[in-house]
């Protein structure tokens, strides 16, 4: 009991994770309709940055710096790639945020290599034990930012001005344009507030994992999540994400952990094939 | 589409022919004899920059049709690919079949696993359905790497030896080359004349508005897995041909990177085009093999530390910046490019442009 204790507990940890990687796709999906497929990678990078700038200023100013750091990529992106797409079929920006994927993947090798790094941040507390179930602290921090991160977009979205005309802009540009919406700078705020959360989420996946430039696995991992969750629903990003963490951990300990690699994809494929808007996502009827 | 001054189609066959005036199949088959008499006097690395660019373009070719034709987006088309590699290196290997046998069996297994992960597609579309293939991707090659290790033997792969035909020994390049590029050209010219038909008309017309071309009585369902079935039927022939040129199949060779570099081939060619896939996948070869030679002179220019990281951060940067340079200024790719300077050149000197 204790064992499958601990790889819930586990389970939950990966799903902190995730939740904090979907979140930032699903926030770009929810205001600019556009798919971002590097946000796994900007996480990579966003931890990359953490590194150095942790190692160079210390923690506080390191941490500080590399959330600027997460906001001026956002910006970058938006500004240099994203925002000539406007207009453009919703296609083209999802090749372009793979392909942007690959370049910040060479990027990152370009700068710091192929050899993996430590995180250089230790979080304060420790390890509780519980009824036999170890509980690292960093496990509690993950599930508690991304449940603050959650809280924060929820009320931002439902409570405030302008989460409302994200919202309005997500449902038509043009129509939100003519309403006199600000829409360009919805785009460039949800990218500063995807890229902030990408360092947020690479600071968790670097004190875990370590830093390296091919995380693949969990970061394409969080795709799945989105579908599952719906992938313009923020209360899906963190249930789907805690079930595919839960889910993961427990196939890695009881069957194989060969298979808990596949396990993301064969979850996104039948979600996909059975409720293709995913456990909360807004369902949409297509006409003519 | 434009004509060359001068010229006007009396008959139908005139108007429905790819190949219109004198001058074109000059240089048609002009173009034709330089690919037959190349190997005389290009090197053997040559040789193998053009095999594996033939193999690239017939998967390409298939991509072009399953995405830009029919607009069903592929971010898995590497791992049909592996579908057919596998199939001719484990009937070579344990079953001892001839190559040529092989080939369009590898086509055909790939066409099914494509239909088998096409099968989705009745419900969903694009982004859905782009996900759904990238499932596929890591699914089907999680498959060669853990199931059947008797057959597909995990990591370690399967070695694959180069065939032999009427005495002839396709083991050097030279000989291989043509059995590519005959193979090549063949499948070019069937994916320009398949979307010409009443089959690339119902996939241009499914791309374009879905909803519609239900309306006016396509089968959007048999369509979309007729568009998976050819498409990966290509990418299994492409498959085939991979497993022989580099005599082993590997789970590591079919990366997603190789999916999504086809991808790019797509959008820098021009999507929906058949000569866009051979201009798109030549470019980026040709800025590949640019990169492995820029690569040694750059890293001899900086400190030792950060030599090595060089050549692989290039090459993944090169072509990804290229593609997205032409997503936004160049969207409809080299084939329009093309298509522009061809205009220009008839106008001449008057400044009419399409």
């Amino acid at each position: 009991m204790a064992i499958f204790l601990q790889f819930i507990v586990g389970g939950l940890f990966l799903g902190g994770i995730y939740t904090l990687i979907a979140l930032g796709i699903v926030i770009i999906y929810k205001s600019t309709r556009v798919f971002n497929f590097a946000q796994g990678w900007m996480v990579t990078l966003g931890a990359f940055m953490l590194v150095t700038l942790v190692e160079k200023f210390g923690v506080v100013i390191g941490v500080i710096g590399g959330i600027a750091f997460g906001a001026l990529i956002g910006i970058v992106i938006e500004r240099l790639l994203m925002r000539p797409l406007i207009g453009q079929p919703l296609i083209a920006a999802l090749l372009l945020t793979i392909m942007l994927a690959h370049v910040i993947e060479g990027i990152n090798i370009l700068i710091w290599g192929t050899f993996g790094y430590e995180m250089p941040v230790n979080l304060p507390g420790q390890s509780i034990k519980f009824a036999g179930v170890v509980v690292s602290h960093a496990l509690l921090w993950g599930i508690g930012v991304a449940v603050a991160a959650f809280a924060a977009f929820s009320l931002f979205y439902w409570r405030t001005l302008m989460g409302r005309v994200m919202r309005g802009t997500a449902e038509d540009h043009q129509v939100a344009q003519s309403l006199g919406l600000p829409v360009k700078g919805v785009f460039s705020l949800s990218w500063v507030l995807a890229g902030m959360l990408s360092v947020i989420a690479g600071l968790f996946l670097g004190v875990v994992s370590g830093v390296h430039y091919i995380m693949y696995g969990s970061l394409l991992g969080a795709i799945a999540v989105v579908l599952l969750g719906g992938i313009d629903s923020i209360v899906g990003a963190i249930v789907g994400g805690m079930i595919l963490g839960v889910l993961q951990s427990l196939v890695t300990g009881y069957l194989n952990p060969a298979l808990a690699d596949v396990i993301p994809y064969i979850v996104l494929l039948l979600i996909l094939i059975i409720k293709p808007y995913g456990l909360f996502g807004l369902v949409r009827i297509e006409r003519l | 589409m434009e004509r060359p001054a001068g010229i006007f189609d009396v008959r139908y066959e005139q108007d429905m022919a790819i190949v219109r005036t004198g001058p074109q199949w000059a240089f048609l088959i002009g173009f034709l004899i330089l690919l037959a008499v190349l190997p005389v006097f290009a090197g053997s690395y040559f040789l193998g920059f053009m095999i594996l660019t033939g193999i690239a373009l017939i998967a390409v070719q298939g991509l072009n049709i399953l995405t830009g034709y029919a607009g069903q987006i592929s971010l898995g088309h590497q791992a049909f690919v592996a579908v057919g590699a596998y199939t001719t290196a484990v009937l070579m290997d344990s079953f001892h079949w001839s190559f040529w046998a092989t080939v369009p069996l590898a086509g055909i297994a790939a066409a099914a696993f494509g239909v088998l992960f096409g099968l989705p597609s009745f419900r969903l579309k694009m982004l859905y359905l782009a996900m759904t293939t990238l499932a596929a991707q890591f699914i089907i090659i999680a498959f060669f790497n853990h199931a059947f290790p008797d057959y597909f033997h995990a990591v370690g792969g399967i070695r694959v030896s180069r065939p032999e035909l009427a005495g002839i020994n396709f083991k050097n390049n030279e000989a291989f080359y043509y059995v590519v590029i005959a193979i090549a050209v063949i499948m070019t010219i069937f994916a320009k004349n398949l979307v010409r038909g009443r089959l690339g008309r119902a996939f241009v017309a499914l791309r374009d508005n879905d909803l519609a071309s239900e309306v006016i009585g396509i089968n959007v369902a048999r369509y979309k897995l007729y568009a998976f079935a050819i498409g990966c039927f290509y990418a299994g022939v492409a498959g085939s041909l991979w497993a022989t040129y580099y005599r082993s199949v590997n789970p590591l060779h079919f990366h997603l990177d190789v999916s999504i570099w086809y991808l790019g081939c797509l959008i820098v060619g021009g999507m929906g085009t058949a000569v866009g896939a051979v201009f798109g996948v030549v470019f980026l070869r040709v800025i590949r093999e640019l990169v492995t030679i820029i690569s040694p002179f750059l890293s001899g220019l900086v400190s030792p530390m950060d030599a090595p990281k060089i050549g692989p951060a290039l090459a993944i940067i090169s072509w990804a910046l290229v593609v997205i340079l032409f997503l936004i200024f160049e969207p409809r790719g080299l084939a329009h490019t093309w298509e522009v300077l061809k205009s220009r050149f008839r106008h001449w000197p008057f400044k009419y442009s399409i």
